[in-house]
């Protein structure tokens, strides 16, 4: 599958070793040193996928970010070179789809790309609602969970952090997300209400809950569903 | 002092005490007159004037005596009715009696001038001794300048202005470097900065500027001034009262100093780790980060240069090599700027409630991704409780834990994760099979590297460098960690080879348990 991919970053070096990563992937790469030359080339023709550095020469790649998600749905991939927690929180509440913090290897670059086409993509697909891993089915319209093919009881709780994830499985999710999505705006700052639903949900789905391979933790950010068996091919 | 004669009384009813005296004593001389000879009557008046000048002072009672001895020879002394006398004897006993109470009357006065010196000098020494405990519980002494000031005020009776440094003496006449308290003429102030920066009294009875009417004294510490006092309206010295002042201002200046010193101290010893931070954190970029480096130049210009000539699994080798290196290098890069941000005045950590059971979950998997052939194995208590921490920082101490760990022993000797709770801390320990460290090495190891830091132990420092790369930041990073989440980082020997990491934190009292919830209809899909 050939995309048309933005890069937006200043570095020189950093700019052409990914335009050509990209290009061996059979991707279609338009580069941009600049914001407002992102901003140019955004407005003149549609792009698949975003991949966007946060401190340009004239600007915050954050402004980007925020004009691109008044208009269109394309997703974004943030990389950014500071490694400030706050800033990826806040980038990720504000839409970017998910971040690598330089450095990172390229194979690292294309997984996640594939993540976020997967929920991206083509905005026509419908939200994801199965999920499968290994010994681990999903099936959230039927509110089925599956290991090794026998029913999981979750608890409403459960169920609802577990679908959350699902939803973005792959890609990382805040903290305020879940907590929104499952207790509710009014609980965004009670972090610990996920740590003990966490646990109880790898008790019942990971082999080790002290070795979680399912349900990860992107610590001080939020969690991350490992990535669906089929979004890896 | 209540023993001394007449000390309390006030000067009108000491005057009507001597004249009762006085009146009775007559009174009785004339009853006793015809009835006893003149030498008894001589020795009622000596009493009668004795008794008196208990109450008065010696420039009344004695003139009194005086006139009353004049009076006695005309009442009592014969030819009676005249100055007269006849009788050697009776000028005698005339004189005898003056004589007699005169000496009374004045030793009087001097016992009672004793007392009150003696008074005045409790009541000073008092007021230093209470000054001296006022300042001694101040933790900022400059607030009782105020203090000073009224003492000195009522003390002297005085107006008193009061000038302070509030930190190191300034080049030049600061207004911002001082606190003033009271009211102040252009040129008082210059006299007090001038006494000050002096550090020698001046005005009357010094031995400066006697033509001043004012006192200006120094607040002198054991080495410096640290302020002045002026007290005004002083036209002639009165030296104790003035020497009192001194002691006065002298405390306030030793309280001062003391509180400067322990600034002074304080600001040098923040300069100095500073500085010894900065050299460390400037050692460890010379040092280890030019090795990766040098390794990733050297594969890089090889697969550069000799591509043509190289196989291909010798250019995947050598590929690998630069990716690995450059994931060391910022891993360390991590470290190192961690490390001056720790410790770094007024460090933010982002604390939330944490898993034990998470961190050390995602600490296994980047282990595995970075090192995945090693044996590595995590046990944890059950119904562990939720720690308050900076869960991005635990996580590098974890790494930077495990790291060290797989560093230092063989590749199948297994590392354990192992946390545990202990009386109100939460152990996590990171525990390995290698050889272990010398007993010596037990404490230096958390320390940065610092060339040169240590000459006598250079050639051992040498070794452990080489036996121990890039141990340096790693464990130093590990320890700051550990003590800005109140905790501590120990470093125990096993049992049967090899050594325990052992990370304390504190724990805190955990938040309320949130209750399952009845599904929300909207939020199925």
């Amino acid at each position: 599958m050939t995309l048309r991919v933005l890069l937006v970053e200043d570095d020189r070096d950093l700019r052409a070793t990914l335009r050509e990563a990209l290009q061996v992937e059979g991707h279609d790469v338009v580069t941009a040193a600049s914001l407002s030359e992102g901003l140019a080339l955004l407005s003149h023709g549609a792009v698949d996928f975003v991949l966007l550095d946060l401190g340009l020469p004239d600007g915050d790649g954050e402004a980007l970010l925020a004009s691109l998600r008044r208009h269109r749905n394309w997703p974004v991939l943030v990389i950014s070179a500071r490694d400030a927690v706050e800033h990826k929180i806040r980038l990720l509440d504000a839409g970017a789809d998910d971040y690598l913090s330089k450095p990172f290897s390229v194979a690292e670059l294309l997984a996640r790309m594939r993540v976020a086409l997967r929920h991206r993509g083509t905005s026509l697909a419908p939200a994801v609602t199965r999920y499968r891993r290994h010994d681990i089915e999903v099936d959230l319209a039927a509110r089925r969970v599956l290991r090794d093919g026998a029913a999981v009881h979750l608890t409403p709780t459960e169920f609802d952090l577990l679908a959350a994830l699902v939803r973005q499985a792959g890609q990382v999710v805040t903290h305020r997300r879940l907590l929104a999505a499952v207790w509710g705006v009014e609980h965004v700052e009670h972090t610990h209400y996920l740590r003990l639903y966490m646990a109880q949900l790898r008790a019942k789905l990971e082999r080790d809950a002290t070795d979680p391979r399912l349900l990860l933790t992107e610590p001080g950010v939020g969690y991350r569903l490992a990535a669906d068996d089929d979004a890896l091919h | 002092m209540s023993a001394a004669p007449g000390a309390v009384e006030h000067p009108r009813t000491a005057l009507g005490l001597g004249l009762v005296v006085w009146g009775l004593g007559w009174a009785a001389m004339l009853w006793l007159d015809g009835r006893l000879d003149l030498a008894n009557l001589a020795l009622a008046f000596v009493l009668t004037s004795v008794l008196s000048a208990i109450w008065w002072p010696a420039w009344l009672s004695i003139p009194v005596t005086v006139g009353a001895a004049l009076a006695f020879n005309w009442s009592f002394v014969p030819p009676r009715g005249t100055l007269a006398i006849d009788l050697h004897h009776h000028a005698l006993l005339l004189g005898s009696m003056i004589g007699v109470s005169a000496v009374v009357a004045s030793l009087m006065a001097r016992l009672r001038r004793h007392a009150a010196a003696l008074r005045t000098a409790v009541e000073r020494s008092e007021q230093l001794r209470q000054w001296g405990e006022t300042l001694r519980d101040a933790s900022d002494p400059i607030v009782h300048l105020g203090g000073l000031r009224d003492a000195v005020a009522s003390l002297t009776q005085r107006p008193v202005t009061v000038l302070a440094l509030k930190a190191a003496m300034p080049e030049q006449e600061d207004p911002r470097a001082a606190v003033l308290v009271g009211e102040v003429s252009g040129d008082m102030r210059a006299a007090l900065w001038h006494c000050m920066r002096q550090g020698e009294a001046m005005g009357p009875g010094t031995h400066r500027h006697r033509e001043l009417p004012a006192w200006y004294l120094p607040m002198q510490g054991r080495d410096s001034c640290r302020g002045a006092v002026a007290i005004g309206d002083v036209y002639e010295d009165d030296t104790t009262l003035r020497l009192q002042a001194q002691a006065l201002c002298n405390q306030m200046g030793v309280a001062l100093e003391r509180l400067q010193t322990a600034r002074d101290a304080a600001a040098a010893h923040e300069r100095a780790h500073t500085h010894e931070v900065r050299n460390a954190l400037l050692a460890s970029i010379a040092h280890d980060h030019r090795t990766p480096l040098a390794t990733i130049v050297g594969a890089a210009s090889s697969l550069l240069q000799q591509a043509g000539r190289l196989a291909p699994e010798q250019r995947e080798r050598l590929a690998r090599t630069i990716v690995d290196e450059a994931t060391r290098l910022s891993r360390m890069t991590d470290n190192t700027l961690q490390l001056a941000r720790l410790d770094a005045p007024g460090v933010q950590l982002r604390c939330d409630w944490e898993s034990a059971e998470e961190i050390v979950g995602t600490a296994l998997q980047r282990a595995r991704q970075r090192s995945p052939q090693r044996p590595l194995r995590a046990r944890l208590e059950p119904e562990l409780p939720l720690l308050w921490c900076d869960a991005i920082l635990l996580s590098q101490l974890l790494d930077n834990l495990i790291d060290n760990a797989l560093k230092f022993s063989s590749d199948d000797a297994p590392v354990e994760l192992l946390v545990r709770r202990l009386d109100s801390c939460i152990m996590l320990a990171v525990r390995d099979r290698g050889p272990g460290i010398a007993p010596s090495w037990q404490e230096r190891v958390f320390e940065v590297f610092q060339r040169g830091a240590d000459h006598g132990d250079a050639q051992a420092t040498a070794q452990v460098v080489q036996s121990r790369p890039g141990v340096g930041v790693g464990l130093a990073v590990c320890r700051a960690i550990a003590r800005v989440h109140g905790g501590e980082l120990r470093l125990r020997a096993r049992g049967h080879g090899g050594c325990s990491f052992e990370c304390l934190l504190p724990l805190k009292e955990a938040p309320p348990h949130p209750l399952e919830r009845q599904p929300r209809p909207e939020s199925v899909p």
